[in-house]
């Protein structure tokens, strides 16, 4: 975990008239950027984590559901009044252990779903940062940056994309959750699984999008 | 006392040849154990892959609300596919290497017996004692052991070259066949020889 809250700055009274040269301190907007720079980070760990549990969670559900559905079959092969008895407790019991497992990945999907609000407010403030820079220095070109080569529209543009990816994925995510306990086909089933694991709307530029992010606010080092 | 000599430098070269082999044969052990779950994964890649082309993705309502999804999924798995490949490729560099410290070490036994050939005259090559198999065998030994190494090392190369996605259905059987190569080559043999080998090697 990257600390967010790290970039503290130093008061400007303690480091007067001290000839040592120091650190530059960093401007308010750049700390807000950096310290958003670490949540994204953080908050894309905490996702994946959960992400895994949620697979974990929706694995048993298509294995409680695939041996439902067997169990299904053989009771309606053999349906001899003897096994009348059995036949209605076992459904039962098997029901209650796939509904246990659908408030599980209910839950794990309202873990993502705070994340993913976390995300779009760390866009809307990044953009907050661009619209404080604008209104500052209206239509002078002469803008200074922030860090090292990054506008700071490229901080938003960047944080826009990430918050778009997961926010897309969440959608997908909740269809799986609402479908998958309700599915028969097999095709189907690991075809959600398979949804849910590879996370299509996360795209493969997602890391580089981070990283740059991270390598730009001074979080990494070069 | 000079008849003994080159026979003591032949035992010496033997018994440092066969510690490197107990050595690769663990490398090599451990390395086919860290292929296992690669090879697994890359099976239920080929389901999923398999499972995905099955589906029309346009006659589930649920997915329908879900734009490019099918090339997106598949994308993806692609991806993982290649990752899964990539490590096996340095697993299978990992045993290409065990293939060659061994093929090196039995061809430096094989060159200091032919130095001393002449010398040890062929009773001393063909005797065997409680404690020691023969040079003779010995050095046979080695040969199938390296000859083992060769071959299951390119059955395996072949194997793996073979996987392309266009083909699920083989790329879901290979652990099956990855086990085959195993099952058909006698297993054993190195285990076995070193077993043979090993109160020579404390001697």
């Amino acid at each position: 975990m990257i600390s967010a809250k790290k970039c503290q700055q130093i008061p400007a009274a303690k480091t007067l008239g001290s000839a040592t040269p120091r650190k530059p301190v960093l401007s308010v907007s750049a700390r807000k950027i950096k310290d958003n720079a670490a949540d994204w980070h953080n908050l894309i760990l905490k996702w994946e984590t959960l992400n895994d549990a949620g697979f974990a969670t929706a694995n048993n559900i298509a294995n409680t559901k695939i041996s439902l559905l067997s169990d299904d079959k053989i009771e309606l092969e053999s349906s001899s009044p003897a096994f009348d008895e059995n036949a209605e407790q076992r459904p039962r019991e098997y029901s209650k252990e796939l509904e246990a497992l659908c408030e599980e990945l209910q839950a794990t999907l309202d873990g993502l779903t705070k994340i993913q609000v976390k995300m779009e407010k760390l866009s809307s403030t990044t953009k907050g940062v661009c619209e404080l820079e604008n209104y500052h220095y209206g239509q002078d070109s002469k803008r200074p940056l922030l860090f090292h080569t990054w506008p700071t529209a490229h901080f938003y543009e960047a944080s826009r994309q990430l918050s778009d990816m997961y926010g897309a994925e969440l959608l997908l995510k909740r269809t799986i959750v609402e479908e998958l306990a309700h599915t028969t086909d097999h095709d189907l089933t690991l075809t959600y699984l398979s949804l849910w694991l590879h996370q299509p709307y996360v795209q493969s530029n997602s890391k580089l999008l981070l990283e740059s992010m991270l390598l730009e606010t001074g979080h990494r080092a070069l | 006392m000079t008849q003994e000599r080159p026979l003591l430098a032949v035992q010496a070269a033997l018994k440092k040849c066969f510690l490197a082999v107990q050595q690769q044969q663990g490398l090599w052990q451990s390395t086919l154990a860290d292929c296992r779950p690669l090879l697994a994964a890359l099976r239920n890649l080929a389901e999923q892959l398999q499972a995905a082309q099955n589906l029309r993705f346009e006659d589930v309502p649920s997915l329908r609300a879900f734009p490019g999804l099918q090339e997106r999924l598949r994308r993806k798995q692609l991806e993982a596919g290649d990752t899964a490949l990539d490590k096996l490729g340095e697993r299978l560099a990992a045993l290409l290497k065990v293939r060659d410290t061994v093929s090196s070490h039995v061809g430096q036994v094989l060159q200091i017996y032919e130095q001393h050939a002449d010398t040890l005259g062929i009773d001393a090559v063909l005797q065997a004692s409680v404690l020691s198999p023969s040079v003779a065998d010995m050095l046979e030994w080695l040969q199938d052991i390296e000859r083992h190494y060769r071959s299951s090392y390119l059955k395996r190369k072949y194997l793996l070259s073979s996987i392309h996605w266009g083909d699920l259905a083989n790329t879901q059987a290979l652990p099956k066949a990855w086990d085959r190569i195993s099952e058909d080559e006698h297993q054993d043999l190195v285990q076995d020889t070193l077993l043979n080998v090993s109160f020579f090697l404390e001697e």
